[in-house]
């Protein structure tokens, strides 16, 4: 990447930043850009703070019924 | 290709042997996500769960000749992808992710933040985003704010809804998701982004409501 990024285009790179998955140029103009910019920084963080925060979230459990029917096609299978 | 970890192979051990135990938490573990994934394939939430169903049966079925040459999760959603995707085609849907996909264009944070084209610093912040690091940790993980966390990816477009449940509740990698949900890399990380996106800017706004 020949030219600076401006902090509306590296908001848009910040998740493939924290992915890891910015090909080396595109990374080490993000890496310049985030060294000199607060606010680009501060979304930064702020994204690492999501993803923290979706990561206290649970998942929904499985309803009796689930449960039945999936018990017996399990009994059903290992006695076969 | 992540190959199965010792505990993948001790599980399916387990159950091989018929444990009881080890299949319903395996099913605890993956059937909200597999009815979930089904959905996205198929007309209903009652095909979903047939579709959900049939996976489990071939998944007990495979086990016997499982080899270990992915992890037990990748194999296992593989098998329940073929089936929803080949239900689906039978209903006569044809796959709407690329369409959903580009129906959503938005961006990370509002444009208006941005200084405009005639600006010298065109591109450049004209509104600061909300500065969250005065913000003790406690209070970002508290029930409140988690609650609105948990709002803002109910309301995403499906399947960004599900990548980041997979990748950020779940802890998937994107390869897996990938697989999951028969997606590209470049499809997996843009729906990614725009979904954290929509949550890093719901939480902006409660934080906003919250402290003025």
């Amino acid at each position: 990447m020949s030219r600076d990024l401006v902090c509306r285009e590296v908001v848009e790179l910040l998740n493939g930043y924290l992915d890891q998955a910015l090909p080396a140029d595109v990374l080490a103009a993000v890496e310049a850009h985030l060294a000199g910019c607060d606010g680009c920084t501060m979304v930064l963080e702020e994204f690492r703070q999501t993803i923290a925060m979706t990561g206290m979230l649970t998942e929904d459990q499985v309803t009796p019924s689930q449960r039945e029917t999936l018990l017996a096609a399990f009994r059903g299978w290992s006695l076969a | 290709m992540v190959r199965a970890s010792p505990q993948d192979l001790a599980l399916v051990e387990r159950l091989r042997a018929g444990d009881e135990d080890a299949f319903m938490m395996l099913v605890e573990q993956h059937q909200a996500m597999m009815l979930r994934i089904a959905r996205m394939y198929v007309s209903s939430q009652a095909v979903a769960e047939e579709v959900v169903g049939d996976a489990w049966i071939a998944i007990l079925r495979g086990l016997d000749t499982f080899e270990g040459r992915s992890s037990l999760r990748t194999w296992m959603y593989r098998i329940l992808a073929n089936i929803a995707k080949t239900r689906g085609a039978r209903e006569g849907r044809s796959r709407p992710f690329s369409a959903l996909i580009k129906e959503d264009e938005g961006t990370a944070v509002p444009d208006a933040w941005f200084r405009g084209l005639d600006d010298p610093g065109a591109g450049g912040w004209s509104t600061f985003p909300n500065d969250w690091r005065g913000i003790p940790e406690d209070r970002l993980l508290a029930g409140e704010t988690l609650r609105v966390v948990g709002a803002a990816i109910d309301a995403l477009p499906p399947l960004q809804a599900e990548v980041i449940r997979l990748r950020d509740v779940l802890g998937w990698t994107s390869e897996e998701v990938r697989n999951a949900l028969d997606l590209s890399e470049t499809n997996q990380r843009v729906l990614l982004h725009r979904a954290r996106a929509k949550v890093r800017a719901a939480v902006e706004e409660h934080l906003r409501s919250v402290n003025t």
